[in-house]
């Protein structure tokens, strides 16, 4: 069915107009910088990450958060920066400066609460499923769940009126949200998500999942991170986790659950893992929101 | 003989089979009988659900929580139906998220 575009918008020019106006804080660069060289020292990144007040505060609420469930108090970023990890700590900042830099975003669409509420939730699923499958950094599924639907926010700040149409339209028809953008607008919210991540030079680690959440099976470099996100995904959709702009549960790719290996029962667990870890992680990371 | 989740499992219960943990590697082995150490170190080493003799004559039915009655169930999973239209149940994921989303809308009374 093919049907007139409602919007002359490419996804290059949406990012060309969206990275004037959201960057991601000069921080994160230096912050990244100091941890890829290799003379860096421990002391080093504390000192970036407490330059950042708003940042530290964050990373220390976390750190004594249940999500980590460590038996002390963690008081100290040196302290923190020692437990958690370097690269661990690099991808909650990420996280965090994300969720700061769209703040600002109009609220008539989407209710930017319930917003990041399925995305931080999508977050701690697929950490939690990152620690059954026994992978290193889990964190890098956290940041990666929080950040997979980003896509919808851009495309709510600079192209509203389609966006309502593509809503409208996509409920009306009782078709999936991504497909009707794809339908209407000729992209999709995880093309133009992971094509702001890449313009902000995010990792393929992160923008490669983000792009293929709905399409598992298209992801080449990180198949295993791209199933997780997929499947946390829909089990936020599910559950009702918070919402987007998505109404429905997505279509399973059956292939991604295949991958990772797991007997259906360990979903139980892992809802039971994950429930309690929502809220507070969720008022912690949007605060100031 | 049954796979029964780690959370339902009891002191006394016998296995079926072997034990592994995630690498393969052998726990206990079966016939034994559970003792709540066992239990503990399931649950340290990721073990999810463990194959239990007699499952069946214990009264233990894991697609359903004691606590919720069939009418509810059937009423919760009914409203789920638009929500769930795309998500592809004849897949076992599917099903087994289905049944989470019904059993957690009668537990919270959302509607």
């Amino acid at each position: 069915m093919a049907s007139p575009k409602v919007t002359s918008m490419t996804v290059e020019r949406l990012i060309e107009e969206t990275r004037t106006v959201y960057s991601l804080p000069l921080f994160y660069a230096r912050l990244n910088d100091a941890i890829n060289h290799p003379r860096t020292s421990i002391s080093d990144i504390t000192r970036i990450i407490n330059e950042d007040q708003g940042l530290s505060a964050c990373i220390l609420k976390l750190a004594n958060s249940p999500m980590f469930g460590y038996y002390s108090k963690v008081d100290s970023i040196l302290k923190s920066v020692t437990i958690i990890g370097t690269q661990q700590l690099r991808d909650l900042a990420l996280a965090s400066s994300v969720i700061k830099v769209f703040r600002g975003i109009p609220k008539e669409l989407l209710s930017m609460e319930q917003f990041w509420k399925h995305s931080i939730s999508c977050g701690i699923i697929a950490r939690c499923l990152a620690t059954y499958l026994r992978e290193g950094n889990v964190e890098r599924y956290f940041v990666t769940g929080i950040l997979h639907d980003v896509g919808q926010l851009v495309m709510c700040a600079a192209m509203p009126d389609a966006m309502t149409l593509t809503i409208t339209s996509s409920k009306d028809n009782r078709q999936l949200y991504h497909l009707t953008e794809r339908q209407l607008l000729g992209f999709d919210h995880a093309e133009v998500g992971s094509s702001l991540f890449q313009a902000w030079k995010i990792p393929a680690s992160v923008y490669e999942p983000v792009a293929c959440h709905h399409l598992p099976g298209n992801a080449k470099l990180f198949p295993l991170e791209a199933a997780v996100i997929h499947l946390s995904d829909l089990i936020c959709q599910g559950l009702e986790f918070g919402a987007n702009a998505e109404w429905c549960v997505s279509s399973l790719d059956e292939s991604a659950w295949q991958r990772l290996g797991l007997p259906t029962g360990i979903l139980e667990t892992i809802v039971k893992l994950a429930e309690p870890q929502i809220a507070e992680t969720c008022a912690i990371l949007t605060e100031e929101i | 003989m049954g796979m029964i989740p780690l959370d339902a499992l009891e002191v006394g219960m016998v296995l079926a089979s072997d034990v592994q943990d995630r690498n393969g590697r052998l726990l206990l082995g079966g016939g034994a009988e559970l003792t709540g150490k066992h239990l503990m170190i399931f649950r340290t080493w990721g073990v999810i659900e463990v194959n239990i003799a007699g499952a069946e004559d214990l009264g233990y039915d894991a697609k359903m929580p004691s606590d919720v009655s069939l009418e509810d169930l059937a009423e919760a999973r009914k409203s789920l139906d638009g929500l769930f239209m795309h998500a592809g149940l004849e897949y076992s994921f599917v099903q087994e998220l289905l049944r989470l989303a019904a059993i957690r809308k009668v537990n919270h009374g959302v509607s």
